[in-house]
């Protein structure tokens, strides 16, 4: 299988390379027959990299840990749901499902704009083909993900870090993705536009879907990692500056800059230039984060390691793409001149150009900040590192004006905005925020920055109330309906205004959720059995500290009780859970008790199984539900303006509202699922499958676990410690007879004896043989074998001596890395 | 029109100096020293009460919790634990939640200064790095090639 996955990669990249050449020269040539071979070749591509990835697909799911990509990222017991995402859980796949995701979304691209376009697709296809040879050429010479082991296949796999096994974790980074391989397509519409010099505005039209449907899934990718960070991590936040984060929020800005100017491109003819140079900056900035991410260029805790040889590829390519595009918009530059003047600074076009500028700047400041290391080591020889406090310090200013331009641009006219209209579209907004800015005095909430960010937020949402209240009462006029449907058929009839205004609202929602951030109270203590303490309105008794075990982990969790205002709200059960073979990353499950107000947050940081005391550390977070709220919101508004129109029209003639409400509540049932999946067991102490647990509490029980084999027969011999076939009974009794035999104060190896004993007296079940008599042999072998192999290259290398170099080579490499070696010479010869 | 250029070039003159301004202060503040545990550990001196970010790996069997609250103690080495020497030590403190990914031999980042009682790590200041996911991925990248 696996010989035909990387077959299929080569032939994947020879089609990429034919369809390359020929579109061009197709399209040089002006051979329509030519062309349509190339488009041929391009949708084969699709094909093939399908093929590839049913074959690595069926490779996870049937276990076939001959392939090292499945056997590293992958184990036999691991659920179903979680052998399908371990895809794209490495390096390799992750290239290869970036790969695949392009090749389906340019097949779609081009084949949508095949007759509309017809000059720039062969240069479409071309772009797009050289971007996909890239990716499929780091995967054959470098990183093939259907690498084998040549010698000996392990027989069970390493299996995904626990902290990976989380619902949002698994859908994160193909989100992520289709927004990054998503903005590929812009960029090829673009190139294809400057090289043919139709530079009209009709290249914007295919491509503007196409940003909004990556600008969507960039977000929701976003999104999926913030609630990630904040339900798997338990530091009580979502968002840390931490380069990785950085690098999916970078195109992001410029996406979101692009979405604004090509709307004044469309009213105005201007910006054109801006345009086609921020679709460029975008695609680029995709491809310089997954640089940043993959190559180890910059340091982080959840960067991949270090890859010279690939950090090398990556800049080449990248050095490529930036000189040839820049070059191709200079050569463009006479046909890109603006057909238009700004005509007043207080106009929409002006404001949509403020909003660009600072979204640039963002783009350009977190890229400093996140390059920052990098940069000061390479100029002042010193690793300098900046940290979160310095980001917030100067997104919070940028985030403030650009929440003030959210609500002023759609107020503006375009071209001039007159005093009159001025004050007309102002005054309800403007209220609105002053009497929210009162009342944050009154209620002594600090103005800057919360009270200023909560009157913005009062200001923006009067903007958005006026227009859709202003625009529904002219169309209740026209048509005679009631407001309701009125406002629904007014955003079915300028989709992507007022799916932008809903947008807006989400951006609204999260601002106010990110604002909530500064009332966050946190407080750390030690509860033993019955104590309690107080943090908020809320005070915490702890009930009990109680450990269990469902067969694939062991679970200690505390069982606290929530009171506030002396009534029981609530009880939260915060645990820590250690998966088996992973005994030493226990992974911390937050107990979260959501209300839209607040979110108290519990930590188990520490225990003590005896005393049954916990350690706690709690988080109030006022106001973060809003920010995933708001997140849905921004995905509900990008849906209405994705909307094809005849699927609009239709659903408007066939069940008016309801395609907002079926999206909604789809939405809904995604994040709900996702809840649900990701959230621990209400009460694990009363569900049926736990059961006592026999964890090791000494390090001679650790050790006793390690040394006995389990003899259920279906888990290849493993430790009772470690036996992988959960929930398996056979390990768990024997675990249970060790931890009793110890209890009755026997010896190590007495209890070796015991155990033996009971089960018929013989060694199979044992490790390693018991260490006395004959099976001292056993344990002197590979002793005796090391040293003769030493003797033997020594030997031999005093007689090569006099012809050759000595060989220096001792036998003290281990098997393993022996193993390694031989691989990568066996492979160097294929 | 030479008007209209000397305003543009007042606006970004004034602009560009109010940005350069304020990025040197806050980055005056705002940085910290990234260090390995052997290029401070020769004069400690010199970099006691300075902001450091300290890259090292756990000393395996060094940390120790103070059972009634959420002291800990821990040494952190400059090499890994599988390379023949141990390179600097340093002890550090600390007072928190310490990440899932902290534990013996894990590489590790500590944000924080030195104090009387050696390495002082901030609130939320240790950053470990996840093991065994991407430690064994650059191991056969290296050898892949």
């Amino acid at each position: 299988m696996a010989s035909l996955g990387t077959f299929l990669l080569l032939a994947s990249f020879v089609a990429c390379s034919y369809s390359a050449v020929v579109a061009v020269v197709g399209a040089r040539r002006g051979s329509r027959r030519l062309i349509e071979s190339g488009i041929g070749a391009f949708y084969l591509v699709c094909a093939l990299m399908s093929c590839a990835s049913a074959v690595m697909i069926n490779a996870f799911l049937t276990g076939d840990f001959s392939i090292k990509y499945v056997e590293h990222y992958s184990d036999s017991v691991q659920p179903l749901f979680y052998k399908i995402t371990s895809y794209w859980g490495g390096l390799d796949g992750s290239i290869m499902f970036w790969v695949f995701l392009l090749s389906v979304f340019g097949s779609i691209a081009v084949w949508v704009n095949r007759e509309r376009h017809r000059e720039l697709i062969p240069y479409v296809v071309a772009t797009i083909s050289t971007v996909q040879m890239f990716f499929l050429y780091l995967m054959v010479v470098h990183r093939n993900p259907f690498t084998t082991f040549l010698t000996t296949a392990p027989s069970e796999g390493q299996g995904l870090s626990p902290l990976l096994q989380n619902f949002y974790m698994a859908i994160h980074p193909p989100s992520l993705y289709t927004g990054f391989v998503g903005m590929t397509i812009p960029f090829a519409f673009g190139i294809a536009a400057l090289i043919t010099g139709h530079l009209d505005d009709s290249w914007l039209r295919a491509v503007r879907r196409w940003t909004m449907f990556a600008w969507l899934f960039l977000s929701i990718g976003l999104f999926l990692g913030m609630i990630w960070a904040y339900e798997e991590l338990g530091w009580g936040g979502y968002w840390m500056w931490d380069p990785v984060e950085n690098a999916g929020l970078l195109p992001w800005f410029t996406a979101t800059a692009f979405l604004h100017s090509v709307m004044v491109q469309e009213r105005r003819s201007m910006l054109r230039v801006w345009n086609v140079m921020l679709v460029i900056i975008t695609f680029f900035l995709t491809i310089f984060a997954t640089f940043m991410t993959r190559s180890g260029v910059v340091q982080s805790v959840h960067a991949f390691g270090e890859d010279r040889t690939l950090a090398w590829l990556f800049t080449g390519f990248m050095v490529v793409i930036l000189t040839f595009s820049i070059a191709l918009v200079i050569y463009r530059l006479p046909l890109l001149k603006a057909r238009n003047e700004l005509d007043s600074w207080l106009s929409r076009e002006a404001a949509f150009l403020v909003n660009n500028w600072i979204l640039l700047f963002s783009a350009m400041f977190v890229l400093f900040g996140t390059m920052f290391p990098t940069l000061s080591e390479a100029v002042a020889g010193q690793r300098l590192t900046v940290a979160a406090p310095f980001f917030n310090k100067w997104m919070l200013p940028v985030g403030l004006i650009l929440l003030v331009l959210t609500g002023v641009g759609p107020l503006l006219a375009w071209r001039k905005s007159t005093v009159r209209n001025l004050v007309e579209q102002f005054l309800w907004p403007t209220v609105a925020g002053l009497v929210t800015a009162a009342a944050m005095i009154a209620l002594r909430i600090p103005l800057w920055s919360s009270g200023f960010c909560f009157a913005l937020c009062a200001f923006v949402t009067g903007t958005l109330v006026q227009e859709f209240w202003r625009g529904g009462a002219v169309r209740r006029k026209n048509t005679g309906t009631d407001m309701l449907t009125a406002m629904i058929g007014l955003v079915g009839r300028n989709k992507r205004r007022y799916g932008g205004y809903v947008v807006h609202l989400g951006i609204v929602l999260i601002c106010l959720g990110f604002a909530g951030n500064g009332f966050k109270r946190t407080k750390a203590f030690v509860l033993e059995v019955g104590q309690e303490n107080t943090i908020g309105r809320y005070t915490l008794k702890n009930l009990a500290v109680k450990v269990s075990d469902d067969g694939q982990k062991q679970m200690v969790t505390g069982h606290i009780a929530v009171f506030a205002n002396g009534k029981q709200l609530d009880t939260a059960y915060p645990a820590k859970w250690y998966y088996r073979r992973h005994e030493q990353e226990p992974t911390t499950e937050v107990a979260i008790r959501r209300t839209l107000p607040e979110d108290l947050y519990i930590v188990l940081g520490g225990y003590d199984a005896a005393t049954q005391s916990a350690t706690l550390e709690v988080h109030v977070n006022p106001l973060v539900d809003w920010i995933w709220l708001g997140f849905g919101i921004l995905a509900l508004g990008t849906g209405i303006a994705l909307l094809p129109e005849r699927a609009y029209s239709f659903a408007l003639a066939k069940m008016p509202a309801g395609v907002a409400t079926t999206a909604g509540a789809l939405l809904a049932c995604v994040l709900l699922g996702g809840t649900t999946l990701s959230a621990q067991p209400g009460m694990p102490g009363a569900s049926a499958s736990t059961q006592t647990s026999y964890f090791a509490r000494t390090p001679l029980e650790a050790q006793l676990q390690k040394e006995i084999v389990c003899t259920c027969g279906a888990c290849g011999h493993a430790a009772i410690g470690e036996c992988r076939k959960d929930p398996c009974q056979v390990s768990h009794e024997l675990r249970a007879e060790v931890a009793a035999l110890l209890d009755q104060g026997k010896t190590h190896d007495e209890v070796i004896r015991a155990v033996i004993a009971s089960h018929g007296g013989s060694q199979d079940m044992l490790g390693a043989p018991i260490d006395e008599g004959f099976s001292r042999l056993a344990w002197l072998f590979p002793y005796l074998l090391g040293g003769g192999g030493a003797v033997m290259i020594g030997f031999a290398a005093v007689k090569w001596s006099h012809t050759t170099k000595p060989s220096t080579e001792t036998p003290a490499a281990t098997e393993s890395e022996l193993e390694e070696r031989i691989d990568d010479e066996l492979r160097d010869l294929d | 029109m030479t008007h209209r250029y000397i305003k543009i070039g007042a606006t970004v003159l004034v602009l560009g100096l109010a940005f350069t301004g304020m990025l040197w202060s806050t980055l005056r503040e705002g940085t910290e020293y990234f260090k390995n545990i052997d290029e401070v550990i020769a004069n400690q001196q010199e970099w006691q009460g300075k902001k450091l970010q300290l890259h090292g790996y756990v000393v395996p069997g060094t940390w120790v919790k103070n059972t009634k609250s959420l002291e800990y103690k821990f040494k952190v080495q400059n090499n890994p634990a599988r390379h023949e020497s141990t390179g600097g030590i340093v002890e550090a403190s600390y007072t928190g939640i310490l990440p899932d990914t902290f534990k013996d031999e894990a590489e590790v980042v500590l944000k924080g200064q030195f104090g009387p009682n050696g390495f002082q790590v901030e609130k939320d200041g240790v950053m470990a790095k996840c093991p065994s996911k991407y430690e064994a991925a650059s191991k056969s990248a290296t050898s892949g090639s």
